[in-house]
């Protein structure tokens, strides 16, 4: 692999995601393949940077300085209008001001519109979605959370959803 | 950001980029570097043919990795780190993956 997945990482952490993609197994991957040009498609963005919208429910960073091997498993959804002003990231393990300055740089919003007006993909969806990173146990993430944001997303009539780690 | 970790959990289609944690699109301000991060993401959809698809995008970080963490140096640890400097030992779970709880 050409890139150094762990060049920016320091030493402890790198050992620790080392061990961790040594022992992930994966059962089945899924894949679905896009039914029609992604200048056709709904597009929806997923960040894991924690982002919430000041007049939502913040994220539970007291839930894990009480217990920092739990993490908030739960989402936010982010309406196509939101401005950087109106929203704070709370993933705990990043420094939040880069993506506090201009959102784009977790969750890019604004880089997705400008593409469906140039007409590189249909249009952006109604919503995109937001969930903490560095979640230790994601059981519910994965078995209710994820589904939940499935569910939303197909009522939203998304073709195609792209997922930014942060 | 880290795709082998990303790789082994299993996902359809994934686009790896050698840029630091928290900054997955790029420096702040960058509209142009960000939206071709964005447009050569979104062309995977269309470019994989199977699942487990795996590119490299040709995109460059602007500094060292010890500039890109010092920018980030004055920020409090997250709690897991605080609490491993108070109890080492507990890394071990953190490795294997069986996580305790506090306290």
């Amino acid at each position: 692999m050409a890139i150094d997945s762990y060049r920016f990482l320091d030493f402890a952490t790198r050992q620790v995601m080392k061990a961790w993609a040594a022992r992930q197994e994966h059962g089945v991957i899924p894949f679905t393949p896009v039914a029609k040009p992604l200048s056709e498609c709904t597009v929806a963005l997923i960040s894991t940077a924690g982002v919430a919208r000041n007049d939502d429910r913040p994220f539970d960073q007291e839930g894990e300085r009480r217990d920092p091997w739990w993490g908030d498993p739960s989402f936010r959804a982010i309406p196509l209008d939101t401005t950087v002003k109106d929203v704070r990231l709370h993933h705990m393990h990043i420094d939040p001001r880069f993506g506090e300055a201009d959102l784009d740089v977790v969750l890019p919003m604004r880089r997705l519109t400008e593409l469906s007006c140039e007409r590189a993909v249909g249009r952006p969806a109604p919503k995109y979605y937001s969930i903490m990173g560095a979640i230790l146990e994601p059981a519910e993430l994965v078995e209710k959370t994820a589904p939940d944001i499935v569910a939303r997303m197909r009522a939203e009539n998304v073709d195609a959803a792209a997922l930014f780690p942060a | 950001m880290i795709p082998d970790l990303t790789r082994a959990v299993g996902v359809p289609r994934l686009a790896g980029i050698s840029y630091p944690m928290g900054r997955p699109l790029g420096r702040p301000h960058d509209s142009d570097g960000q939206r071709a991060v964005l447009r050569a993401t979104l062309e995977l959809l269309a470019s994989a043919s199977g699942p487990d698809t795996y590119i490299e995008l040709p995109f460059n970080w602007h500094e060292s990795p010890a500039q890109a963490r010092n920018a980030s140096k004055d920020l409090p640890p997250p709690p897991i780190v605080e609490l491993l400097r108070k109890k080492p030992w507990l890394l071990a779970n953190l490795y294997s993956g069986r996580i305790p709880h506090e306290p």
